[in-house]
């Protein structure tokens, strides 16, 4: 039925006046020069510094200001060749000689000089030459390494990944130091050309794994590519589900962690959130805290992790449900305060756990998006409404308070933003069922969500293994975390090959 | 193939399990109990026998066309017209207990939890709820089943925990008072259900792995047996004689339950949590009848005739049965003659059949036709 929205328009040559650039560099040097400035007509920061080398030959270097190290062209590059004396001219291999720099590359069209210009490497072309030199100058301002504000750890590393790709690659080769650890770079995007990186370990991850990650990225035809958002509903498997099938970190040890399962890990240039998978609903309820912690508490923590996403999803509903439907089900006591509790609101209690979870809904969005100083007061302004002013105006009953309470602290208890967001808001739909009808609507509810993540998929993973379909051997890390002497085999979307991870039988105990 | 899903045996055993059992926990008990009394304990034991049985001729058949359900192979037994009207009797049968088995679901949930909301209301949003899963074929059925069954099976140990200090394990003495007489009759009912496990039929052709699909079969069936072996043995041990003169016994059972105040009127609870077996019993009849409906008109896909289909089980649901006691009498007296004609008797005679047919052409292999 979709199919006819899925026709793509025929990709077109995004800058136009361009039809020069694939063409080679020309010998002559003012050539080069026209052709470049109207390559970069209009380019304010585009600097064309002409010199000569050693007095003789006429050379140019082009580069951006800001992406270039400045410094370093001067005293590298400009000093050393300016200063000589030679008395006859010299050729490009020559000149790159005497440059004091590990990483020249030579560029032969219009089009390499472009991609190393705006890439911050400056361009030196010389008279009588039919390419000129990138020299691997490339510098500007990065953020520094800081700990994820959005994936807090009790124990474990504090560094998180920057916008900065080089560096992201640099602190997972860190982590994960064997040469296995290979990267499959392509450039999407084509306005921003954003780089993008497949990483992934030779010999755990599944090729055709790696294949229908590159198969599904090289589809992806936009015009820029500015978080990895942007790929994330390009590629994956079920567009039309709030469940996020694709799971985003910013802490190296999760990606390296991801890395060392089989799964893949793509990097996005100008973010720190990079992309990992194959994932399943089990995935986002492990923080990375599980694997560093004991193993028994890190297991009652996660079992309360899954408890507390059903009280989030299905409290509300269940408190409509009985307070409307069932009350037979509470006990007398309880049904006598209810009762006696619920005497002054005027809603049924569809209409006051709608009202309260969206006002709570609404304080958590308004609270997010604000400065540390105004969230204060939000939060203030929250708790007064919801918590007292409106009990004591009789809009809503104290026990609904109680169940809005529970049921925020419970949603957010799940550790992936992404998929605690996809949870808060299937509860609304399940509420409207529980008030219509009953008990019999909150199962319908439960079936329907589970039956659609039944259906789900990432990159062919069942989003609900190990658990339906049931994988014995995967138990071990979902519900609970075993001891790391019990973690001998990886997860099964690895295939069969390289199953083992440690050695058997490493548990510590006494010598007989 | 008209579907492309793969499923295990092991999850094709969580799928026929609820097939049998979440209606037989209904009625089996009451039927049983009239006939024997305190010995309805026994009643499923002989009933079960049936079970396998069916389940072993069906594997059988499976056996010699391994890639077909039985609306496609009847062909290569009867031939093409006659089995074009056996496969015209099955997907009327499909459609009738579909219906049935709606109704069923309609007075006791609707009786018991919804008494106020109007028939169509809960038949009509169990059938989308069903045609939800069909859409994603088996293989969500599977999958779905692996989540629900464990759900749907915990209570029966937890209640009988619950209700330890009510039970009276002398109100099954003296055994077999009456003779032998009244315990078959009483296992006729029983022994309808679990001809049931005919559903096997529609899930070969899809397994994994299909050697082990006979041990996982007889594995249900046996489930099934000793699931109602112990809740009859638990109205007997509670209630005694008076277990018959309940409709639903287990149920009331649970009514009984009263911990420290708090857990009481429980009832509504272990509905909830029936409903997920009782989906999954529907989800199956109306998967078999869809998919039999697509192969017995030898069409591509069978997904386009989910819904209407549904619209069809919906109005054979509010067709079908008056009132309760009307279906109930019916449970007792037709439906263990009607059910295991149409699942034990007729599977049979194409088993018989199929075999006289292979022994003349010893030489010649059973036509293996795949559609991959």
């Amino acid at each position: 039925m979709f199919r006819i929205l899925k026709k793509r328009p025929q990709k077109q040559h995004p800058i136009e006046g361009m039809s020069n650039r694939n063409l080679p560099l020309s010998s002559e040097l003012d050539k080069n020069l026209q052709i470049l400035k109207s390559i970069y007509k209009g380019c304010i920061d585009v600097i064309y510094h002409p010199f000569l080398i050693a007095g003789k030959t006429k050379a140019l270097l082009v580069y951006i200001d800001g992406l270039s190290d400045t410094e370093q062209i001067d005293s590298s590059v400009l000093a050393p060749l300016m200063s000589k004396t030679i008395d006859k001219s010299i050729n490009l291999q020559e000149t790159c000689e005497n440059i004091q720099l590990s990483n020249i590359r030579v560029v032969k069209t219009y089009d390499d000089c472009i991609k190393n210009i705006s890439n911050g490497n400056p361009i030196l072309l010389m008279e009588h030459e039919e390419q000129g030199a990138a020299l691997g100058l490339a510098k500007w301002d990065k953020r520094s390494i800081i700990e994820p504000e959005s994936e807090s750890v009790i124990r474990g590393p504090r560094e998180g990944f920057v916008e900065t790709l080089g560096v992201n690659i640099s602190m997972l080769r860190r982590k994960i130091r064997s040469p296995n650890l290979k990267m499959i770079k392509m450039n999407i995007g084509s306005y921003s050309d954003t780089s993008i990186i497949i990483a992934y370990i030779e010999g755990i991850a599944n090729q055709s794994l790696i294949d229908e990650v590159q198969n599904r990225l090289q589809k992806v035809e936009v015009d820029s590519v500015l978080e990895s958002g942007y790929i994330e509903e390009l590629i994956e498997d079920n567009v039309f589900s709030p469940f996020p099938q694709l799971l985003d970190t910013e802490r190296p040890d999760v990606a390296s962690a991801n890395l060392l399962e089989g799964r893949v890990v793509i990097l996005v240039d100008g973010t720190p959130f990079v992309l990992i998978a194959p994932v399943s609903f089990f995935s986002f309820f492990q923080a990375p805290d599980d694997y560093y912690q004991r193993y028994l508490i890190s297991s009652v923590i996660r079992i309360m992790r899954l408890f507390f996403m059903l009280i989030s999803v299905f409290l509300p509903s269940l408190y409509v449900a009985v307070s409307s439907f069932h009350q037979e089900m509470v006990p007398t006591t309880l049904l006598l305060s209810m009762a006696s509790l619920r005497e002054s609101v005027p809603f049924t209690a569809l209409i006051e756990a709608l009202i309260m979870e969206i006002v709570f809904e609404a304080l958590r969005e308004a609270g997010l998006r604000l400065p540390k100083q105004i969230g204060a007061a939000v939060s203030i302004v929250g708790a007064l409404v919801i918590g007292q002013a409106a009990v004591q105006a009789g809009l809503v009953s104290p026990l609904m308070v109680i169940v809005v309470a529970i049921t925020g602290i419970a949603s957010f208890m799940v550790p992936r933003y992404s998929e605690g967001i996809a949870l808060r808001l299937i509860r609304f739909p399940i509420m409207m069922l529980a008030g219509t009808m009953g008990l019999h609507g909150l199962v319908f509810g439960f079936i329907a969500i589970v039956i659609h993540l039944c259906k789900l998929r990432s990159f062919g993973v069942p989003y609900l293994s190990p658990i339906a379909p049931t994988i014995g051997r995967e138990m071990k890390d979902a519900f609970i975390r075993s001891p790391w002497w019990m973690l001998n085999t990886r997860p099964h979307l690895t295939g069969r090959i390289n199953k083992y991870r440690q050695a058997p039988n490493q548990q510590p105990k006494p010598k007989k | 193939m008209h579907d492309k899903g793969r499923i295990t045996a092991y999850q094709m055993a969580l799928m026929i399990y609820p097939t049998i059992y979440a209606t037989a926990v209904l009625m089996v008990p009451a039927i049983t109990g009239q006939y024997v009394g305190r010995d309805s304990w026994a009643a499923p034991i002989l009933g079960s026998l049936n079970g396998f049985f069916t389940a072993y001729v069906l594997y059988k058949l499976h056996k010699m066309y391994p890639n077909e359900s039985l609306i496609q192979y009847s062909k290569h037994i009867i031939g093409h017209f006659l089995s074009k009207i056996l496969g015209l009797f099955y997907l009327f049968f499909f459609l009738y207990m579909c219906g049935f088995i709606l109704k069923e679901y309609y007075f006791f949930v609707g009786i018991s939890l919804l008494p106020k909301t109007p028939m169509i209301a809960i038949i009509g949003s169990t059938v989308i709820m069903a045609s939800l899963a069909i859409t994603g074929g088996v293989e969500v059925l599977g999958r779905a089943s692996q989540l629900f069954i464990p759900i749907f099976i915990l209570p029966i140990p937890i209640f009988t925990i619950m209700l330890l200090k009510d039970l009276d394990p002398k109100n099954v003495l003296p055994i077999l008072e009456h003779g032998l007489l009244p315990l078959l009759q009483g296992s006729a009912a029983p022994q309808a259900w679990f001809s049931e496990v005919f559903l096997i039929s529609m899930f070969l052709p899809f397994l994994k792995d299909p050697e082990k699909g006979l041990k996982w079969s007889f594995i249900s069936v046996f489930a099934v047996m000793l699931s109602l072996v112990s809740l009859n043995l638990l109205t007997t041990f509670l209630f005694g004689e008076m277990t018959a003169s309940y409709t639903f016994p287990v149920f009331k059972a649970v009514r009984f339950i009263s911990l420290s105040d708090f857990f009481e009127h429980l009832e509504a609870g272990i509905i909830t949590i029936w409903i997920l077996g009782a989906y999954i019993k529907i989800t199956v009849f109306y998967y078999a009848l869809v998919l039999g409906t697509a192969q017995w008109l030898n069409l591509s896909d069978f997904k386009p005739i989910v819904l209407p289909f549904g619209i069809l089980i919906s109005l054979f649901a509010i067709w079908e049965f008056a009132n309760l006691q009307e279906q109930f009498e019916f449970s007792k007296s037709i439906f263990p003659f009607y059910v295991p004609f149409m699942l034990t008797v007729l599977p049979t005679i194409l088993l018989i059949i199929a075999k006289i047919r292979t022994r003349n052409t010893i030489k010649k292999k059973p036509p293996r036709i795949s559609n991959y």
